[in-house]
Parts: structure tokens; C-alpha cells; sequence
């Protein structure tokens, strides 16, 4: 008999109702809508965090359940920013310049205020004239839906290529990171027509929205758990039905899998591209919160630490990925942020501004060798003793 | 040999003249040549005292050089009793004792009350100097020849043509004289006022690569740009007749030009009509229109049209009235150089110039191209042996080049001498990284064998462990990791093609690297041994081989190595923390496009990444950054076609 998704993923219940919780209690506690203990910048940084864990998700399951280890995939994940971020920024220009453009004695044609916004934008790159790109940048829908078309596309035209060739390991890992960081240098021209290394800018204010960034951060916040959840309910869906199922057994044995019949390429690239829209969507959320977009962000290196999230998590388990995530980014806040209390060893102080990468570097070392399922294994470690404390009674 | 031989004879034939014609020039004063031009001298303006000095230079007299010079240097006195000029020398500040030009002798002491100094302007001082260049050219001392023929390419001017030519015969050093007759086919370029002249020395210089000549030819074929009524003027040497709206020339530049000399009405841009129309409201109303209305520029159109109808502002120019201008007139560039002759010898020769330089730099850029392929082959070779060989994949390998290059750094910091400090610094980083690089395969790699996703992890952390280590020891800026002295300067073969000397050394560091490796795996036991191990570490290890010693000691190998490549590259890039991870993803594309596991392979992929990214370069030498993303997209479609790389194992040492 087919059992239920729920019963096959008693997990899924869990997280929501976490989630759901852990959003209440920010809200109450927020400065917006509760009573203010949470500060309007925390909660920016939990809903940053609750985005990241979003693409571990994606990263987990191309990762963790396909075995395909992606480097790449922040770079999904900054041009879903980079497409919200677009219109964010156009349509505030717009406004102001429109703003500004209303006191004066004649009424501006079509014309003249989109040189002034074209002037406001790109001045900073010696440019005032709109790039192609930007064609579509003053409607919303458009842009919404190239969050996901364009890393979609860019996905599906990487994957097919790589997978076609029979590409693997860990040689699909470096071709994966030389495309994020050829796309990051593309990004840092300043003729590539989204800013060079100024980036977007201004992405915090919502245009037309006059209220303040107390209530917008709880906005923006709700609207990452909800695409955490419903990000973490398709996973769950996914990994175990049929599907999953496949992908697993293509992680473990391709060749095996070929041989039964299935079309691996196929599945690795529906997987690789679905995974790069689901970090789009979480791009999309997490640049709003931060306010800043630029080629940065796509270095080659924010994809390992994305990878290192997902390890220190446990890989192959999605509520391994999702506590990693959250708990190695928010540590990470936590310690660079200059909060963490400085070590004093008589000779020498420890600065955990500049020791927390050593710490981290290490400690990923130390999860690698000795326990490769993460912190996920604890909770592994803790079901199997209440089953055999069940069994033994 | 008989150039030598006759300059000889000339240098004797001056010995034997010139006691001869001393004493005739003796005879001879200068002082009677200054009082002729006495006037012109003590007023001493620029636009006037050129006849004075031509005057004094053109005299023949020995006594010349000595008056133009002290003349420059502000010590000619001029005594107010008589309107005599001296030389002045101070004595005290109120005494000076004044020395006859032509004697020689002394005239005794003055009070400065009774002398007037005369203090000739940078202008004047600037016009001496040439006129002391014809006299310098021909000084005993060659250093002073040396020094005016500088001055002259510096500045160029058409009347140091002839005594430079007067020059020539005489110079004794025949490198000098090389030098001066280039100069002066060149000068003869520029200004001789022969047509034929000019056309024999371009044809002369037609073909040479030098810098000089080019800048003395392209001048010849600066345009300006013209109009007029009608068609082209007589006389005019024209380099092109334009037509507006054609290439880079566009109508309403053309229109501007017009406008810029009177010939057609002022054009009205859509800021004129817009501040015109802003400065003509009357009751929310401009020309008949509501200024609410003006938000498209046609109602802006009908508003101006009114109010120019109404003569308030300045009719509006149509596309059509622009059209009519446009043809009614013709636009040519025309060459400053009135000689067409000239001017077309001059482009040939320039043609011929552009062909020559372009194969040089094509040259230059194989150069720059194999520089840049040894730089990634250095960076490489050691992730080649851990990679290729070994099968093991090291993300911090370039954290290992990093580690070379800083203690290249310390070295320096306790060895001062530079090239003593880089023969122990070569050692020193060997030892370093080999020591890493054994104790990281102990801790880390052993335990990681079958799995190379993960190796690849655990790499990755210490990778970013040991950057921020570094980071915190030596701190954010960048170190210097200074050349030898001897390694400073390049190779020059022309003016267009050159190589510095260290890209050499780093080419020469390449070859002996690869020397090195191909000796170490096909001659020595260590290399046996490696390659028992990677065909099949069991049937290895029942020869008697130990596999877990080998493999220490080849990844040792392989970052001892990365730590030599770290004090190369430390040399010519910025010793930062960062310096490996520029050089990883490049160094792992060498490898995997290469072709894994074969030392030819990582050359070839080196080769071509290095050729492929000056190459990009080249075509678009603003941007060195696209270059390298277009690189990077090349070499992700080239994986494509030959998953396996440029050399390709076959059979059962491919593996997987």
C-alpha cells in the first residue's frame, strides 16, 4: 500500500511547525508589529538566514541526494538578486526622478525622464544610456518571472552542455566554479550594463511603499519562511517519491542507473536546473533584505561556503542542510560581527574577527574526516538510541 | 673598417688645419659683432633678439660658443661707460671683475654700480640653447655631442636641419654618426624645404620600426577638418571628401560645423525648445498650448512653431532646411601639409611601417603569450603531480604557492642581498611546502582516499584556514618579494618587441621544472614507484612497494614544487593571502584542459590557456577581465569536445 507523503516524511511536519513557530515569535518580538526586543537589523540578518537556508536546500539536494557537488550555485542565487534588484532600483529611480521632474515648469516627456533615470543609474559607470538588458526593467511581472527564466536557462544551457559530455566529480565541481567566477568577472566590467563592481544599490526600499523598514524587513521575512517551507515541502515531495528515488540511485551508482534504463543526463539536468531556480528565488528574497547587490557576491568562494554549510549540516537530509545553513551563517554573523568575546592567553589575544575562518577552515577539516554526516548525524545518533531503548522494552 | 680609417683621417686633417685657422680667427673680434646688434641686446625681448644671436652664431668665431654661453648663463656684463660687453665674475657683491671676450684677459675690477647685468628671459635662453646646439654638436667632448643630439629629438625644430647636417662629416665615433644621420633623414622629413629631399628620406626611413620615425611621419598627415561652399577649394591638399551621415561623420556634427562658421542658422535642440517654451508661459499657456499638454514633443513642436510664427524666438531648423544645408556644402578633411607628394610617400611609408610593426607585435605577443603559458605551467605542475598522478585533488594548492612566496618574503627579511636571498629562499620554500604538503597527506588526504568530493572539501577548509593565517600573520597588504638586480630591465630587440628579463628567468624556470618532473618519473625509483602505485596500488604493493610512502612522498613533491612556483610568481605579482586563489582555478583549467595525468598535457593546456587569453587580450586589450570571462566560457565549450582533454590517457590508466 502507498504510504502517504507525510508518513514517508514525518520530518516535513516538524520543520513547518518550527518554522511557523519561530516566525511568531519574531513577529511578537519584533519592533514593527510586537513588542520590540528583536532589533529591525536582526531581523533582517534571520531573514537573510532563513534565504541561505533556502539554497542549501537546493544545494542539498544536488548535492546531497543526486551527488553532484556544485560550485556554482551562487551564482543562481545572485542573478535571481540581480533580476529583482533591476526593477527595485529602476522604479525607485523613476519615482524620484518623476518626483523631482514635477516641480518644473514644464511637464517632462517620456523621453527626458528616462534619460534622467538612465543619468542616475549608470552615471556611476560613465554611462547614461539604458543596456538591453534593462528593456523590461520597469515592469515587475517581467522581472519576476526572469528571476527565474534567466539562472533557469542559464542552468539548463550549463547542464546540458557539461552533463551531454558525460562531465563528472570533481571535475563538474571546478567547470561549475570557473563558470560562477567567469560570470562574477563578466559582472565586474562596467560595461556589462548592471553596474560593474558598484553593483544595485538602494534595494532595501520597497518603491511606492512609504512604510518604514520596520514593518518592510517583517514583510520580507515572512516572505522567506514562506518560500523556506514551501521550498522544503517540494523538497521532501521530491526526494521521496519515484523521483528521489532515481537521483539517489544516480548519486550512488550511475553507471548502474544508466543500465536500468534510466536517462541519468535527464534527470541531472532537471535537478540542476530546478535546484538553480529554487536559489534564484532565494537570491531574489535574500538581496531585498541586504540592500546591495554587487559581483561579489558571486566569487567563487560564496559557493564553498555554501557547500561548507550543507557538510557541517549533513548532507542528505534536508533538515541537515536547512540547521546548517542557519547555524554556520548566524555564527558567522556572530563572530565577524566583532560580538564574540575576545580570548585572552596571557601571550597572545585571540581576535575571533580574524581566527573565525581559521576555526571554520579547521573545524570543516575535523567534519569531512571524522563525521561526514553533519550535525544531522546527532540527531541520527539520538532516533536510533530512543529505537532501541522501543525495541529493548 | 675604412669608415674608421677615413673618420682617422679626417680627425688628422683637423689637427693639421685647425692650429692654422685658430690664427686667422684670433684676428678676428666679436666684440665689434655684439656692438652692431648692442640695442637689440640690452633691450632683450624674445620677439626681437633673434637676428642678434643668428648675428654671434653665424660669425665663425671660436668666441661664439663662449658668449652665447655665458650670455645664457646671466654673466655677461655690459659696462655703461662705453656700451662694451664683458664677461662678469663676482667678486663680492659690490665688485665685479670683467674678462674681454675675444682676448681673453682680464679689463680689471668694477663696481657693479657702473655695469649692467644682462638677464636674458627663459624665452631668450631657450632660443641661445639652439643656437648653441651647432656648436655643441661639433664639441670635442662627446658627451656634450651626446647631450645636443638628445636635446634636438627631444624638440625638434627646422632650423637645427643644417648645422646638424654641418655636423655629420666631422663626428668622429661612428656610433654617433649613425645616430646623426638618422636624425637627420628624419629632421629632413619634417622640415626641409626640398620637396625631393624630403621624398628620399622618407623613402630612406620607409620600413623602420623606430618610434621616431613614426612620430615624425604621422604628423605629416594630420588633417583638419573643413567646409565650404560649393566644391573643394584650389590648391588644397585634400585627404578625404565626407559625406554627413556616413561613417563615424554625423549630421548633425556636419550641421555644427556649419553653424561653427557662420554658414547655416543655429539648430534648435530639444533643451532650446524646452527652456525657450519654460521662458514664454502666459497664464499656463505657451504658444496657444496648455503647458499641461507639453509632456510630448510634438505638442512642444506646435508650441514653439506658434511662438516662432509670433517672432518671439528663433524659427525652428526642420530635418529638411538641415538636409539642404548639408548639400549645399562640402565637407573634406585636408592635410596641414600642403605637398601631396609628400603627404603620399608619407602614407605609404607609414603603410609599409604599420605591416612591419604589426608582424612585430604579433611577435611581441607570442612573447607576452609564452611568458604567460610558463606562469600558468609553474602554477600547475605541481597540482599535476597531485592531481594528474595521484588522482588527488588539492584546493590549497594555491594556498602552497602562497606559502612559497611569503617565505621568499622572510628570506628577503633576513638576507638583504637579493640574489643570495632567492638562491636559499628556492630551497627554503621547497622545504616549507614539502613539509606542509607530506604532513597535510598524513592528517587529512590518507583518510579521504576513496573519495574525492571530499578531498576536495577538506582541502577547501584548509585552504581557507591557511589564508586567513596568513592573513593574520602577515597581515592585508601586499609584501614585496624584490628581483635580483641582475633580473631588473628587459630584453629589448626594437622598439616594439620586448621581454623583461624576470618573464625570461620564469621561462627558463618552466623548462627546468619540466626537466625536473620528466627525470624524476622517468629515471629515478621515486618515479617508478609513483607510477606502480597509480596503475594499481595493490599489485604495487605486493612488489614490495609501500603505497602509503610513495604517496606521501609524491604529494611532498608536488607542493615542494607549488612552493618554488610561489617564489617565481612572488617575484613579479604581489606577495598578498591571496595570491594562490588567483592562481587555483586557472592552474586546475591547465590541468583538466591539458589532460590529467600527463605531464604534456599540462604544458599543452598551459600553452593554450596563455596564447588564448593574450590572444582575447589582444583583440580587446581594455579589458583584461572580459578576456579572462570569455577564456573561461572557451574553455568550458572546448570540455565539450574533448571531456578528457587536449592528452588524453587511453585504455586502463584513464580509469575514472
Amino acid at each position: 500500500m502507498q504510504r502517504s507523503f507525510i508518513a514517508k516524511n514525518p520530518s516535513v511536519l516538524i520543520f513547518l511547525a518550527i518554522l511557523a513557530l519561530f516566525t511568531l515569535l519574531v513577529t511578537v518580538m519584533s519592533e514593527g508589529f510586537g513588542v520590540g526586543g528583536i532589533s529591525t537589523s536582526f531581523i533582517k540578518t534571520l531573514g537573510k538566514t532563513l534565504c541561505l537556508c533556502l539554497i542549501a536546500l537546493a544545494m542539498d539536494l544536488i548535492w546531497g541526494y543526486t551527488g553532484i557537488l556544485s560550485l556554482g550555485h551562487f551564482a543562481f542565487f545572485g542573478l535571481g538578486g540581480y533580476m529583482i534588484g533591476m526593477w527595485l532600483m529602476y522604479e525607485r529611480t523613476r519615482l524620484i526622478v518623476v518626483d523631482s521632474l514635477a516641480n518644473a515648469e514644464i511637464p517632462p516627456t517620456d523621453g527626458e525622464v528616462i534619460d534622467a533615470i538612465g543619468n542616475q543609474i549608470f552615471g556611476v559607470v560613465g554611462s547614461s544610456d539604458f543596456p538591453l538588458i534593462w528593456a523590461f526593467a520597469d515592469s515587475l511581472t517581467i522581472q519576476l518571472a526572469l528571476v527565474l527564466l534567466v539562472p533557469g536557462l542559464l542552468a539548463l544551457i550549463f547542464g546540458w552542455l557539461a552533463f551531454r559530455s558525460r562531465v563528472t566529480g570533481v571535475y563538474l565541481s571546478i567547470l561549475t566554479q570557473a563558470m560562477t567566477l567567469a560570470l562574477a568577472l563578466y559582472l565586474f566590467q562596467n560595461d556589462s550594463g548592471l553596474r560593474g563592481n558598484n553593483g544595485l544599490s538602494g534595494l532595501q526600499n520597497l518603491p511606492g511603499v512609504t512604510a518604514s523598514q520596520d514593518y518592510v524587513s517583517l514583510w520580507f521575512f515572512w516572505a522567506s519562511a514562506a518560500a523556506l517551507g514551501a521550498g522544503y515541502v517540494l523538497c521532501a515531495w521530491l526526494v521521496s517519491g519515484k523521483f528521489g528515488s532515481v537521483i539517489r540511485g544516480i548519486r550512488d551508482n550511475e553507471a548502474r542507473a544508466r543500465f536500468l534504463g534510466y536517462s541519468v543526463e535527464t534527470y541531472k539536468l532537471v535537478i540542476f536546473t530546478l535546484t538553480a531556480c529554487i536559489a534564484a528565488i532565494a537570491g531574489a528574497l535574500y538581496y531585498p533584505q541586504a540592500g546591495i547587490i554587487n559581483p561579489a557576491e558571486i566569487a567563487p568562494i560564496a559557493s564553498i561556503y555554501l557547500a561548507v554549510w550543507v557538510a557541517i549540516g549533513g548532507r542528505g537530509r534536508l533538515y541537515g542542510a536547512v540547521i546548517g545553513a542557519a547555524f554556520v551563517s548566524l555564527l558567522s554573523t556572530w563572530f565577524t560581527g566583532g560580538q564574540a568575546p575576545d580570548v585572552n592567553l596571557g601571550f597572545y589575544t585571540i581576535k575571533w574577527v580574524d581566527w573565525w575562518l581559521v576555526l571554520l577552515g579547521l573545524s570543516f577539516v575535523l567534519v569531512t574526516l571524522f563525521a561526514p554526516k553533519g550535525i544531522g548525524g546527532l540527531i541520527d545518533i539520538l532516533s536510533d538510541r530512543r529505537a532501541a531503548k522501543e525495541a529493548s522494552q | 673598417m675604412r669608415q674608421l680609417f677615413l673618420a682617422g683621417l679626417a680627425f688628422l686633417a683637423a689637427c693639421l688645419i685647425s692650429p692654422g685657422l685658430g690664427q686667422a680667427q684670433t684676428a678676428a673680434a666679436i666684440q665689434p659683432i655684439l656692438q652692431d646688434h648692442q640695442a637689440l641686446i640690452v633691450k632683450s625681448s624674445r620677439k626681437t633678439i633673434g637676428p642678434a644671436i643668428d648675428a654671434v652664431a653665424a660669425s665663425g668665431l671660436p668666441q661664439a660658443q663662449t658668449v652665447l654661453e655665458v650670455w645664457a648663463a646671466k654673466n655677461m656684463w655690459q659696462r655703461k661707460s662705453d656700451g662694451l660687453f664683458f664677461i662678469g665674475e663676482k667678486i663680492d657683491s659690490k665688485t665685479y671683475a670683467l674678462t674681454d671676450f675675444d682676448s681673453g684677459e682680464s679689463v680689471g675690477e668694477f663696481a657693479k654700480s657702473e655695469l649692467k647685468q644682462l638677464k636674458p628671459n627663459s624665452g631668450i635662453r631657450a632660443l641661445i640653447g639652439t643656437a648653441l646646439v651647432q656648436f655643441q654638436l661639433s664639441d670635442p667632448n662627446i658627451e656634450a655631442r651626446r647631450a645636443a643630439l638628445l636635446s634636438i629629438e627631444r624638440d625638434p625644430e627646422a632650423s637645427l636641419l643644417a648645422p646638424l647636417r654641418a655636423s655629420i662629416e666631422a663626428e668622429s665615433d661612428p656610433a654617433l654618426k649613425a645616430q646623426k644621420q638618422r636624425l637627420e633623414r628624419l629632421l629632413t622629413i619634417g622640415y626641409d624645404s626640398d620637396e625631393a629631399a624630403r621624398l628620399a628620406a622618407i623613402a630612406d626611413m620607409a620600413g623602420d620600426l623606430g618610434v621616431d620615425v613614426r612620430a615624425t611621419l604621422n604628423p605629416l598627415l594630420t588633417t583638419k577638418r573643413d567646409v565650404v561652399a560649393g566644391s573643394v577649394p584650389e590648391g588644397a591638399n585634400i585627404a578625404a571628401i565626407l559625406t554627413p551621415g556616413q561613417g563615424d561623420f554625423d549630421r548633425l556634427s556636419a550641421y555644427d560645423m556649419l553653424v561653427a562658421k557662420d554658414l547655416a542658422p543655429v539648430r534648435i535642440s530639444q533643451a532650446d525648445i524646452r527652456s525657450e517654451l519654460a521662458a514664454h508661459i502666459e497664464g499656463a499657456r505657451v504658444g496657444g498650448v496648455p503647458v499641461a499638454k507639453l509632456n510630448t514633443e510634438g505638442n512642444r513642436l506646435t508650441a514653439y512653431t506658434a511662438l516662432a510664427e509670433a517672432g518671439a524666438v528663433p524659427a525652428f531648423v526642420t530635418d529638411t532646411a538641415i538636409d539642404a544645408a548639408l548639400a549645399a556644402h562640402t565637407f573634406f578633411d585636408a592635410y596641414l601639409e600642403p605637398s601631396e607628394a609628400v603627404t603620399d610617400a608619407a602614407a605609404q611609408a607609414l603603410k609599409d611601417i604599420e605591416l612591419k610593426v604589426g608582424l612585430n607585435q604579433t611577435l611581441d605577443l607570442t612573447l607576452d603569450a609564452l611568458s604567460l603559458a610558463s606562469i600558468y605551467f609553474l602554477a600547475a605542475i605541481g597540482l599535476a603531480i597531485t592531481f594528474g598522478v595521484m588522482g588527488v585533488i588539492n584546493m590549497a594548492h594555491g594556498e602552497f604557492i602562497m606559502m612559497g612566496a611569503y617565505t621568499g618574503y622572510v628570506v628577503q627579511q633576513i638576507i638583504p642581498d637579493h640574489t643570495l636571498s632567492i638562491i636559499v629562499a628556492i630551497p627554503t620554500a621547497f622545504a616549507v611546502t614539502f613539509a606542509a604538503g607530506v604532513a597535510m597527506e598524513r592528517l587529512v588526504i590518507r583518510w579521504l582516499q576513496a573519495r574525492p568530493l571530499e578531498t576536495l572539501l577538506a582541502t577547501f577548509g584548509i585552504s581557507i584556514a591557511l589564508q586567513q593565517l596568513a592573513k593574520n600573520i602577515f597581515g592585508t597588504q601586499a609584501r614585496p618579494l624584490t628581483a635580483p638586480g641582475w633580473l631588473d630591465g628587459a630584453w629589448v630587440m626594437n622598439d616594439v618587441v620586448s621581454i623583461s628579463y624576470i618573464r625570461i628567468a620564469i621561462f627558463i624556470l618552466a623548462l627546468i621544472f619540466l626537466a625536473v618532473f620528466l627525470y624524476i618519473m622517468k629515471r629515478t625509483r621515486l618515479g617508478l614507484e609513483t607510477r606502480a602505485v597509480t596503475q594499481n596500488p595493490r599489485m604495487a604493493a605486493s612488489m614490495g612497494i609501500n603505497p602509503d610512502r610513495v604517496n606521501m612522498l609524491t604529494f611532498g613533491l608536488g607542493s615542494g614544487i607549488a612552493g618554488i612556483a610561489g617564489v617565481a610568481i612572488g617575484l613579479f605579482a604581489k606577495v598578498t593571502s591571496e595570491l594562490g586563489s588567483d592562481y587555483i582555478v586557472q592552474s586546475f583549467m591547465t590541468v583538466v584542459v591539458g589532460g590529467v595525468g600527463n605531464i604534456w598535457g599540462t604544458l599543452a593546456g598551459a600553452a593554450m590557456i596563455g596564447f588564448l587569453q593574450k590572444g582575447i587580450e589582444w583583440m580587446n586589450p581594455s579589458n583584461t577581465l572580459a578576456a579572462q570571462t570569455y577564456m573561461i566560457i572557451f574553455i568550458i565549450i572546448f570540455i565539450q569536445f574533448r571531456p578528457r582533454g587536449i592528452i588524453a590517457l587511453k585504455g586502463r590508466a584513464a580509469g575514472d
